[in-house]
């Protein structure tokens, strides 16, 4: 072994403990008895998980970050994929405006967006809480719909379902029976990332909380200002581990990363 | 290719109706505020007021300062952890890849909080440290911007190196052997090859973390807190404390340029670099 | 994918038709501290009596005040809990409405620096906290508040931001202890901010201390009494500060909404948040100290929270206005000595 060889994987390994390590720590922090936040934990429990499951805002804001990721996504995807497929297959005048436009909300800080939509979509037009935070959300991942369903478009040829068109097919009907079975996973691809997104938004949620409306992760950042106890600790280490297994299953069936 | 125009736009409309209206507008609006005058003409005021504050000027730097050494150090980082992935068999690669995209998976939030206890005058970076004999008496790194740096390198490095990574796997494979054979030491095998080849990886991974690194707002805020305000916070301040729209949509507005700037400068990098290769 | 949009049109459908489901809703804004023990005392029995619906908004006083402000013109919270100051300024934009004490039963029997906090008739105090320090009482001694300034103290403290409710009382005693107290805070200002590199933080959320304290980044820092509770559960020596210049404080006001449309409902929900029966519950399970004198508790509850008509009238509060007039030109100089 000469220290060039030692080298890359030490680094490796610097670097994933420090991406992973308080990951684990929080993990760790979840089954402590303590009081507080505490590394190394002070002794075992499962307190801090049952609590979780106690406290009636976290289930109220986690139906509503469920609502909007799922719900979200899925109109984004609505929106996304005829636009993914009219910049990949046609010729537009305007399309980098398009582009552009589309792909904005992740250029634009969180914040402001959240910001905008209060002072001149919620109080002017009296929109609720929740309808808001449902369009922002949707704008959010918009974006990533687009960027993600215009890949695995451009890497699937287009004289299939011109062939499918000389053949008699409708555009509509080519695009349903031929192309859609074959983006099938990068459109799952699309979906998981922009679930991911939008449950763990902060920024654009801040400002959009309401009587009785508040997401998952802001509820959290209020919860923290009240309590400082590990249960926190417990419900990340609960949705870490659920968004974990939802991308394992993806990428297991579906070869997810191919696409991202 | 196809050329009917109607049909495209009837396809891209409603995505690019819904972005301008829930998005495009009311951030426009938002700005607007930030160069009207109490009459409702055009002014700078608002501008010239926030930057003649000693501490907003302290501010923006810091956040322009924090941006830019976060996006430095993840490329350096990131360039090492990418070489090292890209280099194992396609069974590790596969599984290491997952490891570095994992903290992407954890909300922010929990993330950042066990920097806290981490990063603690008791927590185990001061005990390592102590241990090491680096240092006699415990540090203080919490509420500090080497907190903020740290937080923010955590939460966008696996952005940088999944870039890097793929835009190493599309190098051609016997660049870097032919350089060696040609004479290259390390240093300028990377230099001369390894960087223009894999530029537009690193403008990618660059954009998202700087751009990440300016509007993250949970990192800042706990992290740093009201003592190392950077833009996003000393934002929110204004707006719930202060109730100051003015000073936020300014702070909006700077924010909104620096991200794009950002963008800009590095895609002119690559196509210059681009433009260079072709010419050859 | 039309199925895909009518779906999720749906969803979103069903998610605000869920408010109007009840007839009877009553919105009313307060303070995230101890939403479970008050779901369990005062929201839970008060839908049983009044056959309504509660909507809860949390959120600290001055960012609440900022989203009525900004709904005015279509309030949507009917009643709100905020610091004394925040409720006039309140009733000074014009938010809120006269309070109707007829209509409260146990209004007599309110600590009479709770009937009328501000003079205007706007708003009821339901609740106040002496502001004092929690200290670490192995680690240092304190006897004035300019005590935690000491160079070896310094470094272990963390001081309220001026944004804070705590802020400005903390302040306020400093100067006292200085022998420079104008309303303008400048001289106390002025000494946090020859300490500001070395205090820890200058907090915003008290219960982020809790943390700190337990892992030993700070040893003390002033707070007020209602956030005390979570610092005894913890395995350390830490103790409740009674300097000579003695305890500052506040107190937190109810008031109601101009243009609710539940006015009615509104005052009947203070009536019961105010009696005699839910304040004891409320002050035996450590949440709030009463505002209602008929209250009676036992040594060991009292201890812990701020007790007693003598209490109420020893601690020396900032009126109202001076906070108000002031407060502006605080954050100004905070954020000039202390801020960057």
């Amino acid at each position: 072994m000469n220290a060039r060889s030692l080298f890359i994987p030490a680094t490796l390994f610097l670097v994933l403990a420090f991406l992973i390590g308080p990951f684990l720590i929080i993990v760790a922090a979840s089954f402590s008895a303590g009081e507080t936040l505490a590394f190394p934990p002070q002794g075992f429990s499962l307190r801090w998980i049952a609590k979780v499951f106690t406290v009636d805002s976290f289930r109220a804001s986690f139906a509503m970050s469920m609502f909007l990721a799922v719900g979200g996504t899925a109109a984004a995807l609505v929106l996304g994929i005829p636009a993914s497929y009219a910049l990949s297959r046609y010729r537009l005048p305007g399309a980098e405006i398009v582009r552009t436009i589309v792909s904005l909300p992740i250029i634009v800080p969180g914040i402001i967006v959240g910001l905008a939509l209060l002072r001149y979509v919620v109080v002017p037009f009296g929109v609720g809480i929740t309808p808001a935070l449902f369009l922002a959300h949707t704008a959010l991942i918009l974006p990533y719909a687009v960027r993600v369903v215009s890949a695995s478009l451009d890497n699937l040829r287009s004289d299939i379902e011109e062939a499918a068109v000389l053949l008699g097919s409708s555009r509509m009907g080519a695009f349903f029976r031929v192309v859609m079975p074959n983006i099938k996973g990068g459109i799952l691809s699309a979906f998981i990332l922009g679930f991911v997104t939008s449950f763990n938004q902060v920024p654009v949620s801040l400002f959009l909380s309401g009587p009785g409306v508040r997401t998952l992760p802001v509820d959290m950042i209020a919860y923290m200002e009240i309590v400082f106890d590990p249960s926190v600790a417990a419900l990340s280490s609960l949705l870490a581990f659920l968004s974990i297994g939802i991308v394992f299953a993806a990428e297991r069936f579906l070869g997810f990363s191919r696409y991202v | 290719m196809f050329q009917n125009r109607a049909e495209a736009l009837a396809l891209v409309l409603p995505a690019a109706l819904f972005a301008a209206a829930v998005f495009l507008v009311p951030v426009v609006i938002l700005l607007s505020d930030g160069f009207r005058d109490p009459t409702g003409g055009f002014s700078l005021a608002a501008y010239i007021e926030f930057f003649s504050s000693p501490l907003n000027q302290a501010v923006f730097l810091r956040t322009l300062k924090l941006g830019a050494m976060v996006t430095v150090v993840s490329a350096v980082i990131g360039y090492a952890a990418a070489f090292a992935i890209v280099g194992l068999t396609p069974t590790m690669k596969g599984r290491m890849t997952g490891l570095v995209v994992l903290p992407l998976m954890i909300s922010p939030v929990a993330r950042t909080y066990a920097w806290i206890v981490i990063l603690g005058r008791t927590g185990i970076v001061n005990q390592a440290f102590q241990a090491l004999g680096i240092s006699d008496a415990p540090l203080r790194i919490l509420f500090s911007e080497t907190a903020i740096f740290i937080g923010l390198l955590q939460l966008f490095l696996p952005l940088m190196v999944i870039s890097l990574i793929s835009a190493l796997e599309n190098m051609p494979k016997d660049a870097v052997p032919a350089a060696r054979v040609l004479g290259a030491n390390w240093f300028q095998v990377f230099w001369k090859v390894i960087l223009p080849l894999t530029r537009e990886g690193l403008v990618i991974g660059g954009t998202l973390v700087f751009t990440g690194s300016l509007t993250a707002y949970i990192t800042p805020a706990i992290l740093g807190g009201s003592k190392v305000l950077m833009l996003e916070t000393l934002m929110y301040q204004q707006v719930s404390v202060a109730n100051n729209f003015v000073a936020a949509s300014v702070i909006a507005f700077i924010l909104i340029v620096m991200s794009f700037a950002a963008n800009i400068l590095l895609k002119r990098v690559a196509t210059a670099r681009n433009k260079v290769r072709s010419a050859k | 994918m039309k199925t895909v949009l009518m779906a999720s049109a749906a969803i979103l459908l069903a998610g605000t038709g869920l408010a109007r489901a009840e007839d009877k809703t009553l919105t009313i804004s307060v303070y995230a501290l101890a939403q479970d023990e008050y779901k369990q005392i005062v929201y839970d029995p008060f839908e049983k009596i009044c056959g309504c619906k509660l909507v809860v908004e949390t959120g600290n006083s001055v960012e609440r005040l900022a989203k009525m402000e900004a709904n005015k013109a279509n309030p949507v919270v009917d009643m709100a809990v905020v610091s004394m100051a925040d409720g006039l300024n309140a009733a000074r934009k014009g938010l809120i409405d006269k309070i109707d004490t007829s209509k409260i039963k146990s209004f007599n029997s309110l600590y009479d620096i709770a009937k009328d906090p501000n003079g205007d008739g706007m708003s009821v105090g339901y609740t106040f906290y002496a502001t004092s320090i929690a200290y670490r009482s192995d680690k240092m001694k304190i006897d004035s508040w300019a005590d935690l300034l000491k160079p070896e103290y310094a470094s272990h403290i963390a001081w309220p931001n001026v944004t804070t409710n705590q802020g400005p009382p903390a302040l306020y005693m400093l100067g006292q202890a200085l022998g420079k107290d104008t309303p303008d805070l400048a001289a106390p200002i002025e000494a946090v901010g020859e300490k500001k590199d070395e205090i820890v933080t200058f907090y915003e959320k008290s219960s982020q201390l809790v943390q700190l304290m337990q892992q030993e980044e700070i040893w003390a820092a002033p707070i007020g009494r209602f956030s005390w509770a979570p610092f005894t559960k913890l395995s350390m020596p830490i103790a409740w500060a009674t300097p000579k210049e003695g305890q500052t404080g506040g107190m937190n006001v109810m008031i109601v909404t101009k243009g609710s449309k539940n006015q009615d409902l509104a005052l009947q929900f203070m009536d019961f948040w105010l009696s005699t029966d839910i304040q004891t519950k409320l002050a035996e399970k450590l949440v709030d100290s009463p505002a209602n004198k008929d209250v009676k508790l036992s040594d060991a509850v009292a201890n812990n929270l701020t007790y007693g008509e003598d209490t109420a009238k020893s601690l020396k509060l900032i009126p109202s206005a001076v906070a108000l007039d002031n407060r502006a030109g605080w954050v100004k100089s905070w954020n000039a000595k202390v801020g960057q």
